[in-house]
């Protein structure tokens, strides 16, 4: 969930005010340059006017600027310390550059000193889940929603604990706030349709909507043929590169990749909701794995391929560092190859990289001793990786959708997990319900990938040299 | 309108608008000029009888009036050139081949000039033109042959040596002992040493057949021979610069240091202004290994000035970037996933692409490879540039390469890939690279990273092993030789640093946008732990290790390089960081470099405030 980040401040009278109040609208509209432009103005008229300098902090973060943004506030803060907005705001801040106990510091200043203020305690209550402190974290979402009840953010973040904790009846019903969430918006239908309750659908087809990421479609996925046996007719909505994953399950019978082209439906129900409605708990997950499987005669030509590329003798890993950049919660999951590096100085393991987009780029700037193989080019889809999957020895990856996909098809994976992760992956565990192929690790602080890695790069050399030694190998490396 | 007086600057002694500024279309016909000829006359009747002013001031009348006239500017050229005046000499050359380009006696001298200054591309258009011109003249051969071997594809230079020995109908000292080098480069010693033999035997007197001869014997290791060799040039020509810079190259081999200091120092007794290029960059070297990075440094910049001098112009940034660009613009993952690949070719040796910039440590880690007994030495192959070059050609396309393989998408060109890849392979068999019994032959051309994008089409299979080193010490190195490679970066430090960037950012586009079958390797690392090193490149390409490639040393293939004499050392880690020991410099490439320098995991060291001191430790 993101922060509640906001400038909600009143900007009084008089022609400085006008010029607030004005920037306050631009910034607002998403004008950035020229809400910069008046604040600079502003502080023109008076350098030490905190709350022009606050607002200037706010368009900084807005456009990418965070350390300058976090100068400003800070800045704001010093001149004037009793103002609670901008405590909120900084708690955000700070949460965006990793320095979660500064964030805490703020957050815990900001509800002091604007006990009624929602946002406040929404935003302390993201920092408490990011530093696993979830009793707080729940205490502070419901602090906020007695506040303000119908409050989408606090109810998802409410949401996102219950469900981490495993209490899936109460997590399930908090969780259905998030398409309330701004960013939920277009990504159902618009429709005077019924979402799906559950109930049997008897006439009339049952539109499901492929919602949220990749992973959390293959992850959900599995409830296909459960929707199936309860309408007589299914069909689902989803992106296009979707569908090597989606025509796998013949209940579909119809796959649709804009909204103008989706027939007639009796309702329609988002694929993430299926397990409020199957009732699922997490001793009654559906596991029937794999439930995703790979094109034979693509396996072939990807078998082909990679004995062009990797000679014999080497184990092969399958790795992604980066999901998309557009998660909530991407700099808290997401790593850089760099990061990598215990993990890629394993001796006789080829690393197959089906990373796609901006980080690929790293492998240019790779300057390692890993045998790396850049694949994430060679992808023309899930086709393409799931042959890709069915041909290595492992998979490794951060929690992105090679993770989902990877245990969908029963493979070997190891997910290595933020210190506060997704709510899917409950707590403290090395398995999961969802997967059972799927080997956890967890961060042991927050964005410690060091530590986190060395441990996978332990445990992936043991793991390779078992197979090693199993598999007679032609030749042996020295220490 | 008044007439411009001004002389030409290229110092034919014409005026600027008789001369670079003249518009070839505003000439008269020939008729309309005849009556000059009298002049043309005057000129050469005076030049016969060594009356060389007279003559000039004639010939240069003519030239005002008919600036158009071939025999007088071929009468002006044969003065300026015996006046050493090369620019001027050049300029009328161009004049006499665009007035005429069936003009074989003025094709010719312009081509032997651009190949005396290492404008080989240029010359070589130049030589097939005469080979066109006359098929069966021994001359144009002979300018192939010496372009071709000069350009590292020795197998056609022998082709047309071969040609011209067939032509003379009889042997020649000179032509024999040119292809006693040619052969000597294909590594085939006896054979050249046989043809040396022949040529000593026509004509005792060449000198060039002699430096060429100690050259051939010190490649086959044998210091002893070499120099009773340059003893006999000694004789053919008393105090040549030639033989005293290589006996000084020899006793350099030999860690006769100081005395390879004096033999060089004794060709100009006035000091460096009378040093060659060569000279001054051995120098440098011998100096560099004497700890005197001072002097050593000055003597680069000495023999780099005179050498950019020679070739008459410097690094061609603005050609490089162009090529870079359209490279990235073209080899993106989108537009490549649509693109065909050629299909390994079973049965046949496959190429091992070694690759990094020059001076990165591909030659010793080609003879490090080359020592298994499954891996031979390709050496430097031309193959991937020339079929670059051919591309527009082969494929029928309207656009140049890289463009042209668009034309891949196209159903009669599916399969081009696959015949190119033919082409290579069997070009690099009929080289004879390949020992009996090889499955893998080296290709370590430098800078065919620029081309890695078409390589991986060609050869996807292919192991590509791309050396680096700390970035400082490629290129102090690479100022410390002589190089063409690279556009002619290597005459300044900057150009060089320039190139290299260009280059790396290239190959982190290929790498971001490909599959590859890529292995980075770190020179310093083949230094510090060879056989560490070594067990990873073997695996990479599939091969058990080898405890051959550990005594590379032994190994007697002659690497066709400049490092050739360095890799038949043991390893050695002097070379490692010695950037430290020009720090101040290299100051000025170090923000060009310090970036990829820190990409690739190594420092810079700085230095402190006084600029001397000893310096940490880095990478």
């Amino acid at each position: 969930m993101s922060a509640v980040f906001a400038d909600a401040g009143r900007h009084g009278e008089g022609p400085l005010a006008r010029l607030m109040a004005e920037a306050s609208t631009l910034e607002q509209a998403s004008r950035l340059q020229e809400a910069e432009a008046l604040l600079r103005q502003a502080l023109q008229v008076a350098p030490e006017h905190p709350h022009a300098i606050h607002m200037l902090g706010i368009v900084a973060f807005r456009s990418g600027n965070e350390e300058e943004a976090c100068r400003l506030m800070e800045r704001s803060i010093a001149l004037s310390p009793n103002t609670g907005l901008y405590y909120r705001n900084i708690c955000a801040i700070y949460r965006a550059l990793g320095r979660l106990e500064a964030g805490r510091a703020a957050g815990l200043r900001a509800v002091s000193l604007t006990p009624d203020d929602p946002h406040a305690h929404a935003n302390l209550a993201i920092i408490h889940y990011d530093l696993l402190e979830l009793d707080e974290a729940f205490a502070c979402c419901e602090r906020a929603l007695a506040l303000k009840p119908d409050y989408p953010e606090a109810h998802f973040e409410k949401a996102e604990v219950l469900l981490l904790r495993g209490d899936y009846e109460a997590g399930w019903e908090e969780y259905e706030w998030r398409f309330q969430l701004p960013q939920a918006a277009g990504m159902l239908p618009k429709t005077e349709k019924p979402q799906w309750d559950g109930a049997p659908i008897a006439e009339g087809k049952l539109l499901l909507v492929a919602d949220q990421g990749f992973g959390d479609v293959i992850q959900f996925s599995r409830y296909i043929p459960w929707a199936a046996g309860r309408c007589s007719e299914l069909v689902i909505a989803a992106s296009s590169e979707l569908k090597p994953i989606l025509s796998q399950f013949s209940e579909l019978q119809g796959i649709y990749h804009r909204w103008d082209e989706v027939p007639d439906y009796a309702a329609y129900c988002p694929l993430s909701s299926l397990p409020r409605l199957a009732g699922t708990r997490p001793e009654t997950i559906p596991a029937s794995i794999p439930y995703l499987r790979a094109d034979p005669a693509r396996v072939a030509a990807w078998v082909a391929r990679l004995n062009d590329l990797i000679p014999e003798g080497f184990f092969r890993v399958a790795i992604a560092w980066a999901g998309r950049a557009a998660h909530n919660n991407d700099r808290n999951r997401s790593s850089t190859l760099a990061q990598w590096q215990a993990i890629l100085a394993t001796d006789r393991v080829a690393f197959l990289a089906l990373q796609k987009g901006p980080p690929c780029q790293q492998i240019g700037a790779y300057y390692g001793d890993a045998a790396l193989v850049s694949l994430g080019p060679s992808l023309l889809d899930f086709g393409d990786t799931m042959a890709i999957l069915e041909s290595v020895d492992l998979v490794i990856s951060v929690d992105t959708s090679l993770g989902h996909l990877a245990g969908a098809m029963g493979r070997p994976v190891w997910l290595m997990l933020p210190f506060a992760p997704d709510w899917r992956w409950l707590l403290h565990r090395t398995d999961t319900p969802w997967y059972p192929t799927m080997r956890l690790y967890r961060q042991r602080a927050p964005r410690d990938w060091e530590e986190l890695t060395a441990r996978v790069a332990a445990d992936l050399l043991r793991h390779a040299r078992a197979k090693e030694e199993t598999e007679s190998p032609q030749w042996k490396m020295s220490a | 309108m008044a007439i411009d007086p001004r002389s030409c600057t290229c110092g034919s002694g014409l005026r600027y608008a008789r001369c670079c500024g003249l518009d070839l279309n505003s000439l008269s016909p020939p008729q309309a000029t005849e009556p000059l000829r009298p002049l043309l006359a005057e000129a050469s009747a005076a030049l016969q009888k060594g009356e060389a002013e007279r003559a000039e001031a004639t010939v240069l009348r003519l030239l005002e009036l008919a600036p158009g006239w071939e025999e007088a500017l071929a009468l002006l050229y044969s003065l300026r050139k015996r006046q050493n005046k090369a620019a001027a000499a050049e300029v009328l050359a161009r004049r006499m081949v665009a007035l005429n380009p069936n003009n074989f006696w003025a094709t010719n001298e312009l081509g032997l000039m651009l190949f005396q200054r290492g404008a080989l591309a240029e010359a070589e258009v130049l030589a097939r033109n005469l080979v066109r011109l006359a098929p069966r003249n021994p001359q144009a051969h002979n300018l192939l042959a010496l372009v071709l071997t000069e350009a590292n594809r020795p197998h056609g230079g022998e082709y047309h040596y071969r040609q011209v020995l067939a032509l003379l109908e009889k042997p020649d000292a000179v032509v024999l002992a040119n292809l006693a080098w040619n052969l000597k480069t294909q590594g085939r010693f006896p054979e050249a040493r046989e043809l040396y033999e022949q040529s000593v035997a026509l004509n005792p007197d060449v000198l060039q057949t002699w430096l060429g001869w100690a050259r051939l014997e010190d490649a086959d290791r044998n210091l002893a021979r070499a120099h009773e060799l340059l003893d006999r040039a000694e004789k053919v020509s008393p105090g040549a610069a030639s033989v005293r810079l290589l006996r000084a190259v020899f006793y350099g081999r030999e860690g006769k240091l100081e005395q390879a200091l004096a033999e060089i120092e004794s060709i100009a007794d006035a000091g460096d202004a009378g040093l060659g290029a060569n000279e001054l960059l051995e120098k440098g070297r011998l100096l560099d290994r004497l700890h005197r990075p001072q002097e050593a440094f000055a003597a680069f910049a000495a023999g780099k000035k005179k050498a950019r001098e020679a070739l008459g112009h410097g690094y061609l940034a603005e050609q490089a970037n162009e090529l870079v660009r359209r490279l990235k613009a073209f080899f993106t993952a989108e537009r490549l996933a649509h693109l065909p690949r050629a299909r390994r070719k079973d049965g046949e040796p496959q190429p091992i692409f070694i690759l990094g910039f020059p001076r990165s440590g591909t030659t010793l880690l080609e003879q490090m490879l080359s020592a298994h007994p499954e891996i031979s030495a390709g050496d430097e192959l031309p193959l991937i540039h020339d079929i670059a070059q051919s591309l527009q050609r082969v494929l029928n396309s309207p656009l140049p390469y890289p463009e042209a393989l668009a034309e891949l998408w196209m159903a009669d060109y599916r399969e081009a890939l696959d015949e190119l890849r033919d082409t290579y392979l069997k070009r690099a068999r009929e080289m004879g690279i390949i020992r009996e019994g090889a499955r893998w032959f080296t290709d370590k051309m430098p800078l065919n990273e620029t081309h890695l994008g078409l390589i991986a089409l060609l050869f996807p299979a292919s192991p590509l092993i791309h050396l680096v080193r700390h970035p400082l010490d490629v290129v102090l190195s690479a100022y410390s030789i002589h190089l063409t490679h690279g556009y002619f970066c290597a005459f300044e430090l900057e150009s060089i640093a320039q190139h290299y960037a260009l280059i790396a950012d290239l190959v982190a586009h290929y790498r971001s946008e490909m599959t590859l079958r890529y292995l980075q390797i770190r020179y310093e690392d083949i230094v510090s732990n060879p056989k560490r090193s070594i067990e990873r490149i073997l695996a990479h390409i599939g091969v058990p290790f080898h405890a051959n490639c550990l005594n590379f040393s032994e190994n007697r293939r002659y690497a066709r390089t400049p490092s050739y004499a360095q890799v038949t050392e043991p390893l050695y880690d002097r070379a490692v960081f010695r950037y430290r020991d020009y720090l101040e410099p290299l100051r000025p490439v170090i923000p060009i470099l310090a970036p990829i320098a820190q990409r690739m995991g190594y420092t810079i060291d700085e230095l402190p405030a006084s600029g001397a001191g000893k310096l940490k430790a880095s990478r």
